[in-house]
């Protein structure tokens, strides 16, 4: 029995031409796990929220919604919030009470239950999620994950048979993010709730989808298990593509007429397949596939080189023997880290959550100081900089949430805002001759504004308000650039275009130094990268040795193919290793 | 009840029970000015602020912060009051006398205000946010939620706060950069990116609202309290200690009056008595009514922390009893 149906569905928000929704058609089964996949803007939440009266935006539309066989717009209101649960993007606007387990009985309390129902479905609730050990604790005390599993823990109090997510991890590191994403598996399984999600990280629940559903330009063009979808995918764009997990992008790829990979471990046996199948062929010649040094090499050399000329000159950034903590008598966050960047240099620091990666940002961007140890610019103590010296023309800093630094009401606005407005004459945040309107036309087309600039700062997706961030940044001319997670909630063809834009200021001269918990990203675009523990940096090596040293910290793609070609990091890596052979 | 193990047993029982300990026994320390009365407050304050913020806390609170206020107010009220017969020592430079009463009263003030104080800290302790809004709750409902958002909003608001300023600080714009009119410029517009996203996440959390059917009629208001025998007989308990308090205080157990002379309940002060019907063993029942009052929560843990040891204490002699006769039935079967 289908528990959701659209039908032709037509919707456009007022005042624009584009329809948002062109003739969407999706049928729902009962009790299945359904993936929603697609590139940014192309309808995925706008469909999502269509279904749920309440949060459906206002526009014209048109065709039906069925839920259980009923137009959806004639199911009650009562009937709805019992019966589709749905989670947003950002853990923390969606928890309403102080308390967890006031946030817990929040939906029960509006659905009028007595104290004694509530009681029993919050205490089934907090010991089905494992929530019982901070059933009373302030909402405030939670992390990320822990938060975001209490809006799907408060929204399962209700006992819904439809459950909707609309990226619901894109907020989280990436163990919560799989942690979160089990637990919906487990609901699916267990309970039998129906599930659709729309996700970033596929990887982690494209296998055990029942169904997928790939949209673009506000229709469902394609549909079928994962696995029919990821060999029909082949046939189609490329651009969908980058948001897949790394099996199916190479799989992709590569001409072979096996069934398509999901997971690391069937990647593997694929691989291995299809080494076989070349081998029988005869295709592969005696070259033993085991040595992996067959690699791409002119990119990766050149960078070195320029990395190894540059060394007698001084480090960008150097840290020596840093010691930081937050409070006269809390434990040391930071202990004893030495730290060199080169100029030029992309380098970026991995490692789990809480481990002071932040914390050591901020050391750097002088918003805190080490109790003890140096930290030195281009060779000069960071403490003798004036303010105006230092964040004018030196350091960058890309913070963690965009929305921290938009001021104005238009993007246009908000850009001249850090050069000091309008007016063409020099201040202390703008001391060159250029014209403000060239400069600004410059960093607009580096960031890829040009469509945006008069469209409202929160308006944007999470992707272009991180461009427009890195554009107010990079007005004040930076030599150095501090990035905080700048790939957190944004998908791969946004990652895609940053890393472009960084690539392209460090040709010039640019040294950028970024936090990431995206081993894939830093793969793919990082020279140099450095694994932080508890305060400290662990090992600093080039990002291929670094990867492929590592067992476990380490890119999908090499954890698949690293019997084969041990050296290859990333996806593109594999694939012009697989292309080689044949 | 608590996440960080219970305070201690007194915080375990209903709030209302909290609720109307703390209101009887401030309501009485403040509108009373009989230093009995006083004397069995405090020790009843001091004995549980012990019991809950330990001895050295309690001290320093005490000779830190609140003694000298004490000795401020019972200095200052006899330099500027003069009334009383009893003269004690002439001022020359502005013709007054220091009386012995202004001196009594100054002191009987500031010892409210130390007792009252003292109480308050313990107050804080176990009245926490949870039962407050639970208490409010149960009058209006709607308040309830709302206290509860704004308990949630405003620790997100300063940290959202902290956010911005840090973003603000690493482009060389904190209210800390710049001259005065530069600083109070970056003020502003920190004060503005709040603003705004406050505004723009607030949507967000009303979705959130409206998804899970708030706006339905017949909303209820579920707490996580629930009130247990215990509570009731210590309701009991406590409204009939109160209802013999209250008769007391009525009937002038706590009279106390100084000027133009001094009189005390159930006390003779240079030949004269108070004026009032209550005798002297009624007051000092009164006075032993509000000590067990206030002494409640101390006798309360105590009697749980005997039990609980006379409890282990039962554990161990049980079992050791019970598998001796196990041991001893095998044998006598195994035979």
């Amino acid at each position: 029995m289908n528990i959701i149906e659209v039908k032709d569905f037509s919707f456009s928000y007022p005042d624009q031409r584009k329809e948002a929704l062109v003739h969407a058609s999706m049928e729902i089964q009962e009790g299945t796990l359904n993936v929603i996949c697609g590139r940014s803007g192309c309808g995925k939440s706008t469909l999502l929220r269509q279904m749920k009266s309440v949060l459906a935006p206002h526009g014209v539309s048109s065709g039906s919604i069925l839920f259980k066989g009923k137009a959806l717009n004639k199911v009650d209101h009562r009937m709805q919030s019992s019966e589709i649960g749905y989670v947003m993007q950002n853990p923390d606007n969606q928890i309403v009470t102080d308390k967890v387990w006031h946030e817990l009985a929040f939906g029960l309390e509006s659905l009028g239950y007595d104290t004694e129902d509530i009681r029993l479905r919050v205490a089934e609730m907090a010991s089905y999620f494992g929530i019982h050990q901070w059933f009373y604790k302030s909402v405030e005390e939670l992390s990320g994950g822990q938060k975001q599993l209490l809006n799907l823990a408060s929204v399962m109090a209700m006992h819904p048979s439809l459950l909707i997510l609309d990226e619901p991890t894109s907020q989280l590191d990436p163990i919560a993010a799989s942690d979160f994403l089990a637990t919906v598996r487990k609901i699916n399984r267990d309970i039998g709730t129906t599930v659709i999600i729309t996700e970033h990280r596929l990887q982690d629940i494209i296998p055990y989808a029942d169904k997928v559903f790939v949209m673009d330009k506000g229709s469902v063009f394609l549909e079928g298990t994962p696995r029919e979808v990821g060999q029909k995918l082949k046939a189609e764009d490329r651009g969908i593509y980058l948001s897949m997990p790394e099996p199916v992008q190479i799989y992709g790829e590569i001409d072979n007429d096996l069934p398509c990979p999901l997971t690391v471990s069937e990647g593997r046996i694929w691989i291995s397949n299809y080494l076989e199948a070349k081998k029988k062929s005869g295709a592969v010649q005696a070259e033993n596939p085991e040595h992996g040094d067959s690699m791409p090499e002119s990119k990766e050399d050149e960078k070195q080189k320029t990395l190894k000329s540059g060394k007698n000159s001084l480090c960008a950034i150097e840290l020596k023997d840093v010691w930081f903590r937050y409070e006269k008598d809390s434990p040391d966050v930071i202990r004893n880290l030495s730290l060199k960047v080169d100029n030029g240099e992309f380098y970026a620091l991995v490692g789990g959550n809480g481990t002071g990666k932040s914390t050591t940002l901020s050391l750097v961007s002088r918003v805190r100081q080490p109790y003890r140890g140096r930290i030195y610019l281009d060779g000069r103590d960071i403490r003798s900089f004036r303010d105006k010296e230092l964040y004018n023309g030196y350091l960058g800093v890309l913070p963690q949430d965009p929305q921290s630094i938009f001021l104005k009401k238009t993007v246009l606005e908000d850009l001249y805002s850090v050069i000091g407005g309008r007016k063409n004459k020099k201040s202390p945040e703008y001391p060159i001759d250029m014209k403000k309107e060239k400069a600004i036309e410059g960093i607009v087309s580096l960031t890829k504004l040009e469509e945006l600039l008069e469209r409202h700062p929160y308006d944007l997706s999470g992707g272009e308000q991180q461009r427009l961030a890195l554009a107010k940044v990079l007005l004040l001319r930076p030599r150095i650039l501090l990035l905080d997670e700048p790939t957190k909630g944004m998908d791969a063809e946004y990652k895609q275009e940053l890393g472009k834009i960084l690539n392209k200021l460090q040709q010039h001269g640019m040294t950028v130094f970024m936090i990431s918990h995206d081993v894939e990203f830093v793969a793919e675009y990082a020279d140099r990268v450095g694994l932080f523990f508890e305060g400290n940096v662990i090992t600093s090596k080039e990002t291929r040795a670094f990867f492929a040293g590592n067992n476990f910290y380490t890119t999908a793609a090499n954890r698949m193919a690293r019997q084969f070609f041990p050296d290859a990091v990333t996806g593109k890596d594999v694939v012009s290793c697989l292309k080689k052979l044949s | 009840m608590q996440d960080k193990a219970q305070v201690d047993a007194f915080s375990g029982c209903h709030p209302i029970l909290n609720f109307f300990y703390f209101g009887v026994v401030l309501v009485f320390t403040m509108f009373n000015q009989h230093p009995v009365f006083l004397g069995v407050s405090y020790a009843g304050a001091l004995a549980y602020s012990v019991l809950l913020l330990g001895w050295r806390k309690t001290l320093k609170h005490s000779f830190l912060m609140t003694l000298p206020g004490l000795l401020i107010v019972a200095f200052l009220n006899p330099m500027f009051n003069h009334y009383g017969v009893t003269m004690l020592y002439y001022i020359e430079s502005s013709g007054n006398w220091v009386t012995l009463e202004a001196l009594v009263y100054g002191i009987v003030l500031g010892a409210v205000m130390f007792v009252v104080i003292q109480w308050f800290s313990c107050y804080n302790k176990i009245m926490t946010s949870d039962k407050f809004i639970y208490l409010f709750g149960r009058i209006i409902p709607a308040l309830s939620l709302i206290l509860s958002m704004a308990l949630r909003f405003v620790p997100r608001f300063i940290n959202q706060l902290h956010i911005i300023r840090n973003g603000q600080k690493s482009m060389g714009r904190d209210t800390a950069n710049g001259n005065i009119l530069q600083r109070a410029r970056h003020g502003l517009n920190i004060l503005s990116i709040l603003v705004t996203w406050a505004l723009e996440n607030a949507i967000q959390t009303s979705d959130s609202m409206q998804s899970r059917g708030y706006g339905l009629r017949g909303r209820t208001a579920f707490s996580i309290y629930r009130f247990t025998k215990r509570d009731k007989i210590l309701g009991v308990i406590m409204t009939g200690l109160f209802a013999l308090i209250v008769t007391g205080c009525a009937r002038g157990a706590v009279f106390a009056q100084y000027d133009p002379r001094i009189l005390l309940a159930g006390f003779t002060i240079q030949g004269k008595n108070a004026p009032v019907e209550c005798s002297t063993a009624f007051a000092l029942l009164t006075y032993l009514a509000f000590g067990i009052f206030c002494f409640i929560p101390v006798i309360l843990d105590m009697a749980e922390a005997k039990s609980l040891e006379r409890s282990r204490k039962n554990i161990g002699q049980d079992i050791g009893v019970t598998y001796r006769q196990i041991y001893e039935e095998t044998e006598r079967e195994g035979l």
